[in-house]
């Protein structure tokens, strides 16, 4: 982005130079971060930047409302579109309207024209060749995996060898012992069977053995609760979907948010698979391109009862048929997860627990937490796991490391538990404060009940 | 101490039995024979499966055990196509409806998840029933998911298609010369316009008698009478200064609980202004009774020279009446005539001439026009049984109607002569059943024609003349039944059949809300109601006098009384699992039906007055109406002398019919006990054939014969369990007059213990001051949950338990179970009959100062404390010091957490708990072939009532309240969503949910100004077994009666004056 924006500033004349490149340099850069915050959030669910989708392109959608000296009235059309063309004030509202007919756009009336101007300059910023591109920041992704079973070996290798030494040691011992004994005396060793002068040569050498068995015997132990801790993860489980569903290629090149089609995130435990109807919002007008594509939107279509054949546009035939999804991330029965919870009060991003999807080409796959360990909010916020992810002490380890603001004032029922602590029992307080800051453990996140019941 | 009183809760607790003394430290009680038993089972041997193949299965399936555990199943998620906007998966969504089921009426709140409903409870906001419920509409969600339920049309027992059905049965109500249609009474006016159109329809006559199993047709008839309109008035307890009420239940089952029980808490208040008076003259002890202020035991055929007693002295006649009710009687009447007009007389009996008496009073005293009203009607049980019974006779004489419909009406089953009148309903041409279950009436039609359940459909109701009400539809009907209200119009060819998506009933409501001029519908839609002006001009009743009808006569010797029960009533939800396993208000039985009698005659005739799960009750006959039939005799303090009851409503579905799977009794290792044409047996007897009928008016009494037969039968109640070893400072109790004049200290004084003060003498302190340990870090900080019941308010209804079972999806385990004390209710509520014989605590073990004889006079008729029982969650919680796993543990919030995964089921807790509440599973409830017939979760239908949000228990975990945490925690969420602090009342538990009298408060203990803080510094409040010092964070209030009683007023007033001296001497 920074590219971009002293490509923008180039082109600005020289005579404004010095105290335009100081605005710039203060506010356009928020500018811009607030136009791809409000795109995604408030457009990309109907808008692409270079194609068409359920509503037109927005790439240089300033200049085609320019041509026609309606560049003024792009500010009211976002605002509210139906006003503006009950207005008739303008030609174009009506034209693009046709155009997507049975299409209404949102009102989006508490936008000022600073939002909406910051929203088409980010629009405009961007490299339509760029595009092309896009995909290659992915192409790494799976490597990732492959390095992080590759760096979990060395230690298994190190025991190994250390095994190894230590069995080589003792035969060479026998060795050297055998040779001693054939050439010292050979009546000695006859008339024992193999058991005895195995005993006699362990007893002799029982440093040694005692030493071995010790270590093959904790070995064995350490296996044997590092296979028990393997047994039932989800971590990396990924299981095969009705319809190869592209993460990246909706929540990344789309932008989509993930609470647009998630929309129960911030309302309920369940985050909600998005129902078809959801899909169908941009689907009806977006049917693949290629032909891989097109068979996987055949599919929504299928389950939605929608023909796209019949009429000017498609038309619902009424035979639905739900799409039957293996779920991804799941919990024991005996656990209560409420998302939105850790959305809504917790202010978590999607990120910090499911990994950036945006980035995720298959079908959805429970990351493993080194790759959450990766994610900025987690580092930015100090959370870093070292336990398998949708394991209990995962869900542990974030609460302890995570803090909550419980003194800012901002939320009153947190202010209330403030006032409580401070008023009655300061020490307490001061003791939860000593790290810093309070942690959701020691309001209570690790007691049992508000996870079991 | 605080203790006056003796209290107990068994006859063997009382006498101090053998058994009782065993029995009481074993916590869980072992079957003494249980292996021999085991290994005698036949069915064992059916079995083909030797030893050497056994262990071959064990070890593969072990094996395979393990493996399958490390590969975890793969689970579908599947979303809506199109989602309905108003549910959000994983949210619930409250819709407000109104349940009427022919005897009780309420407006209600359905809890849905995933469009599923879940749970019932009261709308306090809007109705005619503030919020009230009963045991059997909290219950009645089960029946949703019965599947047992008619699932499709049928025709001669085979299934059919609802085309068939409808044109034959419209063709034969064409052709027919005389249709008559059976049903309850309806209150609903779409649906009484829709059998106007199918009237019109038909060719030839056309008669709907309205019949309930339960009549109240005596208090029209004495209103006609008296008020020259045959109607029911409406009742108002809440003005009611002093109640009289003559067997009549009304905290329960009479006429409109759900509006009384909430009106009679409001005046048992001992802080507010005044409180009543109750008067109870009845044979069987009933709930309403056993709150009672003064209890007269009164025979059946007392009951009117009670009423005429009352009436004389209230009008300055001389009156005499028997020796034993004389002093109840005469208190009554002082106390009728110091409240005057702010009275109610109530009797219960089916009896125009018992019920003018009562309008005599009640006018006598000016109640009309305070506390009864008698322009709102109430329109339910328009029972026209005069007609039923003359349409029964003249059908068993051989003069058949052409066509028969009935309509929620099952009189095969509850008829006095429902055998014969089955008979002659074979002979008739076409006989249709609306009815939802192939019940006893059902299988006599030729056509079974399944209406929605009441959760499903559209319906609307006139329950008084100023009221309207709505039922919504929650869910779209799971079977392929069809609304009565549509079949009615159909069959007269109106309208034409849909199926599932018609909207008939919606379009005949809307239509008849207009009419009504209701108002907004959507609105009225989402409050459930409308409250109706009547344009009309009203019409005026006076009193006028007219000589007493006949009163019901009874020949000498015994007498019995036909009573309900609250959780099966008249046997509507005889299947409910749910209800069958409530125990008894009373009696605490569970799964039964008997012969209830006073032990005092039980000795004398020499049956057995105490059981326990291994030594049953005796067997007896009883004969009336020239019926005879066996059934164990209950040991119940209170009965009337030569009275005994038997409650209504058991014995259905005993022939073959398919009312419900858990309907029967079940075999000890699953499967039912068979008769010997191989139907399952039915629980109890069916009664109904021994009531009086006489003048075409049914009373639920009649003279009996009862003898005594060899024999003992096994009774699963839950009484006997969980003794507190008579430790009394469970239960508190004071009188009215003690309570305003005195002290704290005398009804509700701190528990004291002897300590040295640093001057080295002796010196009492309070035990709260005493301490083992570290104080647990709640009070101040955070949350602290807590509970307050005030027991003056609980008249043991019942609504807890079921509720509590319904949110925490509470296991059911059947009689046997429940006879070894296992039952799994969380909530249980300890009814303790108190004797004001002189007892204090501790000396019941005393041989020296019991007195034996004194105490069996106690036992005939018994005071009575209602007292809810859960985890009190001990912020010195004696159960979490002795889990070896941490499993139960405590939390910040003053919860004591039940962490079913950790548990590895030790049970030391249970064996710690003061308060016996933890309950252990046994097996695995959902899965055990012993549960298959009574667990509703062990049915792919059934299941779908199970609250999402708690987990299902599995065997060998321990469980118990955990004061409804999930309703904490979304409570908590909401707030912390919203931004704002817990506001006070926005958590409350399933039990204080549903309680009609608001004894159960709940809330944030930390938060000073809420409710709970307030109420449990109250002067009443104390914490059960204060004593031993586990600090619970649940608080009772001491039960005050208002009523006279010089032995407890000696106890507690006198006992401070004795108290004091005798300590200076230490």
């Amino acid at each position: 982005m920074k590219i971009t924006n002293i490509q923008k500033v180039t082109k600005i004349s020289f005579g404004l130079q010095a105290l335009v490149l100081f605005f710039f340099l203060t506010l356009v850069p928020t500018y811009f971060s607030q136009g791809e915050g409000l795109f995604k959030a408030k457009c990309a669910t109907c808008h692409a930047v270079f194609s068409n989708g359920t509503g037109p392109k927005l790439y240089e959608a300033r200049k085609r409302w320019e041509s026609v000296d309606e560049g003024e009235l792009i500010y009211e059309w976002v605002r509210n579109n139906a006003a503006l063309r009950a207005s008739g004030k303008s030609n174009r509202a009506n034209e693009i309207f046709q155009e997507y007919k049975g299409s209404v756009m949102t009102v989006f009336a508490d936008l000022t024209d600073e939002q909406i101007t910051s929203v088409f300059d980010w629009i405009d910023s961007q490299d339509p060749n760029a595009q092309a591109a896009g995909g290659g920041n992915q192409a790494s992704a799976g490597g990732g995996d492959v390095m992080d079973e590759e760096q979990g070996l060395p230690w298994m290798w190190i025991i190994m060898g250390i095994m190894f030494s230590i069995i080589i040691m003792a035969v060479g011992g026998v060795r050297r012992q055998l040779k001693i004994a054939t050439k010292e005396s050979t009546e000695d060793a006859e008339g024992l069977t193999y058991v005895e002068e195995f005993k006699t040569w362990a007893w002799k050498y029982r440093l040694y053995v005692g030493l071995a068995t010790l270590v093959i015997v904790l070995s064995l132990i350490v296996g044997f609760f590092q296979t028990l801790y393997q047994i039932n993860l989800q971590e990396s489980y990924q299981p095969s979907q009705p319809i190869a569903f592209p993460h990246d290629v909706h929540a990344g090149v789309n932008g989509i948010d993930c609470k647009y089609c998630h929309n129960s995130v911030t309302k309920s435990k369940s985050a909600g698979l998005p129902t078809v109807n959801v899909c169908m919002n941009c689907h009806k007008k977006i049917n693949g391109e290629g032909k891989e594509f097109q068979g996987e939107i055949n599919k929504i279509y299928a389950a939605a009862g929608w023909d796209p054949t019949k009429g000017p546009a498609g038309e619902y035939t009424g035979e639905t048929n739900p799409i039957v999804w293996n779920k991804v991330h799941n919990l024991p029965d005996h656990v209560y997860f409420n998302h939105s919870q850790h959305v809504e009060v917790g202010g978590l991003d999607c990120k910090q627990c499911h990994g950036d999807m945006a980035k995720l080409k298959e079908t959805a796959k429970v990351q493993p937490h080194q790759e959450l360990n990766k994610i900025e909010e987690n580092i930015e916020s100090k959370i870093q796991f070292d336990r398998a992810t949708l394991t209990m002490g995962w869900c542990i380890q974030c609460h302890d490391q995570s803090g909550i603001s419980i003194g800012d004032g901002k939320n009153q029922y947190y202010t209330e538990i403030h006032d409580r602590l401070k008023k009655n029992d300061y020490d307490l307080l001061n003791s939860y404060n000593e790290d810093g800051r309070v942690s959701v453990k020691e309001l209570g996140g690790w007691e049992c009940s508000k996870c079991h019941y | 101490m605080a203790d006056t009183k003796k209290y107990w809760k068994g006859i063997d607790e009382l006498n101090d039995t053998k058994a009782f003394q065993d029995s009481k430290d074993v916590e869980f009680p072992e079957q003494n024979n249980s292996l021999e038993n085991f290994l005698a089972d036949d069915s064992l041997n059916e079995s083909s499966t030797g030893r050497r193949d056994f262990l071959k299965f064990l070890g593969f399936s072990v094996a395979a055990a393990t493996v399958a555990a490390c590969e975890a199943p793969v689970i579908k998620a599947v979303p809506y196509v199109m989602k309905p906007e108003n549910v959000v998966p994983g949210m619930a969504t409250w819709y407000a409806s109104t349940y009427y089921d022919g005897s009780a009426f309420a407006s209600i709140l359905v809890k849905t998840r995933e469009a599923r409903p879940i749970f019932i409870k009261g709308n306090k906001d809007f109705g005619i029933t503030s919020g009230s419920v009963t045991p059997p509409i909290i219950a009645s969600v089960l029946g949703l998911y019965d599947s047992e339920r008619l699932q499709e049309p049928m025709k001669s027992g085979k299934s059919s298609k609802w085309s068939t059905v409808d044109s034959e049965i419209s063709n034969a109500l064409k052709t027919s010369k005389r249709v008559v249609l059976v049903s309850n009474t309806v209150i609903s006016p779409s649906v009484l316009s829709s059998i106007e159109i199918l009237k019109s329809s038909a060719s030839g006559s056309f008669d709907h008698i309205q019949y309930d199993p339960i009549s109240y047709s005596g208090i029209r008839n004495a209103h006609a009478l008296n008020y020259g309109k045959a109607m029911i008035p409406s009742y108002d307890f809440s003005k009611a200064k002093t109640i009289v009420s003559v067997n009549a239940d009304f905290l329960s089952t009479w006429l409109m609980p759900t509006q009384f029980a909430t009106q009679y808490g409001e005046t048992r208040n001992p802080d507010s202004e005044w409180m009543s008076k109750h008067f109870q003259f009845e044979a069987v002890m009933s709930v309403t009774g056993s709150n009672a202020d003064y209890r007269g035991m009164t025979k059946p055929s007392e009951e009117e020279s009670v009423l005429r007693y009352i009436l004389d002295k209230l009008i300055g006649k001389p009156a005499s009446i028997s020796k034993g009710l004389k002093a109840n009687a005469d208190a009554a009447v002082t106390s009728l005539k110091i409240s005057g007009e702010e009275s109610l007389v109530v009797c219960g009996t089916n009896n125009t001439g018992l019920q003018q008496l009562v309008n005599e009073i009640n006018n006598a005293v000016g109640a009309y026009g305070t506390t009864i009203d008698l322009y709102n009607e109430l329109n339910l049980f328009q029972s026209e049984e005069g007609k039923m019974l003359d349409l029964v006779d003249s059908m068993i004489k051989g003069s058949v109607p052409d066509v028969v419909l009935f309509y929620n009406s099952n009189p095969v089953y509850s008829l006095p002569n429902g055998k014969a009148f089955a008979k002659a309903l074979k002979t008739v041409k076409t006989s249709v059943s609306l009815n939802s279950h192939g019940d006893e009436t059902a299988v006599a039609c030729t056509f079974m024609c399944p209406d929605h359940h009441a959760l499903e459909a559209w319906s609307d109701f006139q329950p008084t003349t100023k009221h309207y009400a709505l039922a919504q539809p929650m869910i779209t009907q799971i079977h392929n039944t069809a609304s009565a209200l549509e079949s009615f119009v159909v069959w007269a060819g109106v309208a034409e059949r849909v199926g599932k998506t018609s909207t008939l009933a919606y379009e005949k409501i809307k239509e008849t809300f207009s009419d009504i001029n209701g108002g907004n519908f959507d609105l009225a839609v989402h409050n459930s109601c409308v409250d109706l002006v009547s344009s009309t001009i009203e019409e005026t009743f006076s009193f006028s006098s007219a000589s007493i009808s006949k009163t019901p006569k009874f020949s000498k010797g015994v007498e019995f009384v036909a009573y309900q029960k609250t959780a099966i009533g008249a046997g509507n939800h005889a299947n409910n699992p749910w209800l069958n396993e409530l125990p008894d208000p009373i009696s605490k039985v569970t799964w039964d039906n008997y012969i209830t009698m006073n032990p005092v005659e039980m000795t004398k005739a020499g049956y057995a007055t105490t059981y326990d799960q291994e030594n049953g009750l005796s067997l007896a006959t009883i004969t009336a109406n020239g019926i005879k039939l066996t059934l164990p005799v209950y040991p119940l303090p209170g009965q009337a002398l030569g009275t005994v009851g038997v409650a209504l409503g058991y014995g259905r579905g005993g022939h073959g019919e398919k009312i419900g799977k858990a309907a029967y009794q079940t075999k000890e290792y699953g499967g039912y006990i068979t008769d010997k044409n191989g139907n399952p047996k039915s629980i109890g007897e069916n009664i109904f054939p021994m009531i009086m009928s006489s003048a075409n008016e049914l009373t639920y009494a009649n003279s009996a014969k009862v003898n005594k037969v060899d024999g003992e039968y096994i009774i699963a109640a839950t009484q006997i369990h969980h003794t507190v070893m008579g430790r009394h400072s469970i239960v508190r109790e004071t009188t009215k007059g003690i309570y305003d004049s005195n002290g704290k200290e005398s009804y509700n004084p701190a528990h004291m213990l002897q300590t040295i003060d640093a001057d080295g003498s002796h010196v009492e302190k309070p035990v709260s001051e005493f301490d083992l340990w570290d104080a647990h870090p709640v009070e101040n900080i955070g949350h602290r949950w807590g509970m307050t019941i005030d027991l003056s308010s609980c008249i043991g209804c019942s609504n807890c338990l079921v509720a509590c079972q319904s949110e925490n999806n509470v296991p059911v385990v059947g009689k046997d179970e429940v006879r070894r004390g296992r039952e799994m209710h969380w909530l249980r509520i300890d009814r303790y009959f108190a004797s004001a014989e002189e007892a204090a605590v501790g000396t019941r073990k005393d041989k020296d100062t019991f007195s034996f004889s004194a105490a069996e006079i106690a036992a005939l008729n018994p005071k009575v404390v209602h007292m809810p029982m859960m985890c009190q969650h001990c912020n010195h919680a004696p159960c979490e010091t002795v889990c070896p796993v941490a499993a139960t543990t405590h939390s910040n919030e003053g919860l004591n957490q039940m962490t079913y995964n950790r548990c590895i089921g030790t049970r030391y807790c249970a064996n710690n708990c003061p308060y016996k509440v933890r309950r252990f599973n046994w097996f695995n409830y959902p899965a055990y072939k012993k549960f298959t017939e009574i667990n509703p979760a062990q049915d792919d239908l059934g299941r779908m009532v199970l609250n999402p949000d708690v987990t299902v228990r599995t065997r060998g975990v321990m469980e118990k309240c955990s004061f409804c945490v999930q309703r904490i925690q979304s409570t908590k969420l909401e707030a912390k969503k919203e931004g704002v602090p817990v506001a006070d009342g926005k958590f409350a538990t399933a039990c204080s949910d549903v309680c009609p009298t608001n004894a159960i408060v709940v809330g944030d203990w930390n938060d000073i100004e809420s409710n709970v803080r307030k109420s449990s510094e109250e002067k009443r409040s104390y914490q059960a077994l204060e004593e031993i010092g586990v600090k619970p964070n649940v608080w009772y209030k001491v039960k005050v009666r208002n009523e006279e009683n010089d032995l407890l007023s000696k106890l507690q007033v006198d006992k401070k004056a004795h108290h004091e001296p005798s300590h200076k001497q230490h």
